[in-house]
């Protein structure tokens, strides 16, 4: 994760819902309606590079000053989806929750204290990255195609790199061999 | 909302990562993102005039908060502005490696892009630079030319290998090509060959060797 790698850019730009706890004036842009104030308990969902350095921020020193925002876990990690990945981690298109999956777990997870949800996500990974492995052995000499192409529509960016790897992988072997018996 | 713009630059970072060639360089948002920092610049001082250099962010969490908002969007916008370039830099670092002639290839690129090819075929297409048409922005441009330098004066320490040589090793000493543009003449051990279009060359693989990374000639048979 190096300050310069796009998918980590990328990942940071997932929104995460928030609820601001104080008024601010000057921020009222942020809900698009720059003309009014933002109210404390606006509920807005703002990108992880701006929700989280808010959520941290602690400007006051006395006992009861808070951070300008509280987080809560995005739709792509509610209980609905943490529950279908209980059930079956292989059914579940993680794409369409979020393309960065498992960086926005991840992420969440430097955040909150979640043991449970920490355990699934890595449960869910070896299921899927065994899977993944599986496809890639079988999928033909131009990557993507055939019937692989619906089963890559389901995998995150991280995922994806993966079957691209172990698919190369495959490949390079498979040319070494012939190589090596031609001569 | 802040970011929005920079983020746009990322996509298209992520999708040069994945591209053969080089797409053209995206003046325009590059520009619109460095305005949107020198607006929150600028909002960030009127800010804080008021209180001339004494600001005490727990007495005024609001104003606070806001100049984290602002200072967040600035920096997000700089991380996105030195991803996207540093993505291009790589990769016209990798492309002068390779020993693919750059600046020759963005004039083939942009003719190829209209006749429906790819730049796999840009190599093999007849060139002349219009500086109009370059993917590259004009810093790209004297980047590129003093990276090659400096890869050429790296190089020039060792006389007897060739880093940016071929890793197959040649099945023949000889081979024949055909010149598809002309090349004027080069220096042989054989003596002196000039190199005009179509015409055909038996010639040790060794001396042409760079000529064919560039796309002056190709390798029969």
């Amino acid at each position: 994760m190096s300050y310069y790698d796009i998918d980590s850019i990328l990942t940071d730009a997932e929104k995460v819902p928030c609820k601001f706890e104080l008024d601010l004036p000057d921020l009222g842009y942020l809900d698009n309606n720059p003309s009014h104030a933002l109210k404390a308990g606006t509920q807005l969902a703002l990108p992880l590079w701006l929700a989280e350095m808010l959520a941290l921020a602690n400007t006051g020193t006395s006992e009861d000053s808070r951070a300008p925002v509280t987080l809560n876990l995005p739709e792509a990690l509610s209980e609905r989806v943490i529950g279908a990945l209980k059930a079956d981690p292989r059914s579940v298109p993680l794409r369409d929750r979020s393309a960065h999956f498992y960086g926005l777990g991840t992420h969440m997870l430097d955040l909150f204290e979640e043991r449970e949800l920490s355990a699934i996500l890595r449960r869910t990974f070896v299921t899927r990255a065994a899977d993944i492995a599986l496809h890639a052995r079988k999928a033909g000499d131009d990557g993507v195609g055939g019937s692989s192409e619906d089963f890559l529509r389901g995998l995150d960016e991280w995922e994806r790199s993966l079957f691209r790897k172990a698919h190369e992988g495959t490949k390079s072997t498979k040319e070494w061999m012939d190589k090596v018996k031609k001569r | 909302m802040y970011g929005d713009l920079g983020n746009k630059l990322v996509q298209h970072a992520k999708r040069t990562q994945n591209l053969a060639h080089l797409p053209p360089y995206q003046a325009e948002i590059v520009r619109a993102v460095t305005r949107e920092v020198r607006d929150l610049d600028k909002d960030v001082t009127e800010l804080l005039e008021p209180f001339q250099g004494s600001f005490d962010p727990s007495a005024d969490q609001a104003t606070a908060c806001t100049l984290l908002v602002n200072h967040l969007s600035m920096r997000r916008n700089k991380r996105c502005l030195l991803a996207y370039h540093r993505t291009r830099t790589d990769k016209l670092e990798e492309m002068v490696w390779n020993g693919v002639d750059v600046l020759d290839l963005c004039g083939q690129q942009v003719r190829a892009g209209d006749s429906g090819g790819g730049a796999s075929h840009a190599g093999t297409r007849m060139s002349s630079v219009d500086g109009a048409t370059s993917s590259l922005s004009p810093q790209e441009d004297e980047y590129v030319r003093q990276y090659g330098d400096l890869l050429a004066a790296y190089k020039g320490q060792w006389t007897d290998i060739d880093l940016t040589g071929s890793l197959e090793p040649p099945r023949d000493l000889f081979i024949d090509v055909r010149v598809l543009k002309d090349a004027g003449e080069i220096q042989t051990e054989y003596g002196a060959i000039t190199l005009t279009k179509n015409s055909q060359f038996y010639v040790r693989q060794g001396d042409v060797e760079r000529l064919i990374a560039q796309g002056y000639l190709q390798k029969l048979g």
